[in-house]
């Protein structure tokens, strides 16, 4: 992972690391929102723009890739570079949980 | 029944063009086709409180995106200069980021920052590299007669025209930023 991957993902929008862990199977837009709304009990809703805008940028910056086509849309699923990412954001929020009960964190 | 109506918007002004499309379908008029520059075409319909959203897309206009927003309960209306008209129904609305084409700061800046880079700096650009040279050439050539005369008042409204929008357009989506980010 570069540089500029780390500066852009590190840390991820809200929307960015649902859409990014739902990608964990292939998937089309409106099923990942769909998901994010059941996972979450209707607290995390992402919009069509948003969602299209951050799957346009997670794939040109090769985070997720074309999986393939149903219907007119297009399905992607997470790829070598979208894993890393995916698993310094868990981290990170794994930190910020532990630190939020007061629990220390080993490097 | 049809009606077209003239109205200018701004690139600045698309929240309150939204809102006047929903209005507009609040008193019964439907938008039904857009001519370029700025005619609206309405039918006329049952009084419907329908929420009307405008993206800017500048010809990246796929079949995958349409289809997602078609998913996502959009219905596709027109297109006018790269920007893309749609509406939903206000009582298919489950929730507030459901009106909304964007549901998080980030994309909503970005769809800001697009509008400011691909047409308000070509806006700054055309003024300075044809209006103004334009207006300075035909002034300081005082001898051009009539015609010459005719050229310097029309340069001279063109750039009256120019400097107004853009200073309105250029603190207002300056104003949008500022908002966003605060957020």
């Amino acid at each position: 992972m570069n540089d500029k991957i780390r500066r852009i993902y590190a840390p991820m929008t809200e929307s960015g690391f649902y859409i990014l862990y739902c990608l964990q199977s292939p998937q089309h837009g409106y099923g990942i929102s769909r998901q994010v709304k059941e996972m979450t009990g209707g607290t995390v809703t992402i919009s069509a723009g948003t969602m299209y805008g951050t799957l346009s940028k997670m794939e040109k910056d090769g985070l997720i890739r074309f999986h393939s086509e149903e219907e007119k849309r297009k399905l992607y699923c997470i790829t070598d570079v979208g894993r890393e990412v995916l698993e310094i954001e868990i981290k990170r929020i794994e930190r910020l949980y532990k630190n939020s009960k007061g629990e220390m964190v080993n490097a | 029944m049809r009606k077209t109506v003239f109205h200018i918007f701004t690139i600045a002004d698309f929240n309150e063009e939204e809102e006047w499309l929903r209005n507009k379908h609040k008193n019964g008029w439907k938008l039904v086709k857009m001519t370029p520059p700025c005619f609206y075409t309405f039918e006329k319909c049952e009084p419907e409180d329908v929420v009307y959203r405008l993206d800017y897309k500048n010809s990246k206009r796929t079949e995958d995106y349409m289809m997602m927003l078609q998913d996502f309960g959009w219905e596709y209306l027109a297109e006018c200069f790269g920007w893309l008209y749609f509406r939903k129904g206000a009582d298919s609305v489950a929730s507030e980021q459901d009106a909304e084409l964007f549901s998080d700061n980030e994309s909503r800046l970005e769809m800001v920052n697009h509008v400011v880079k691909t047409r308000f700096f070509p806006l700054c650009v055309l003024f300075l590299c044809c209006v103004l040279p334009g207006l300075t050439n035909t002034v300081l050539d005082g001898n051009g007669g009539i015609v010459g005369a005719c050229f310097s008042v029309a340069f001279g409204i063109l750039f009256a025209i120019y400097v107004v929008l853009i200073l309105y357009c250029g603190a207002k989506l300056r104003k949008m930023k500022k908002q966003i980010s605060k957020l």
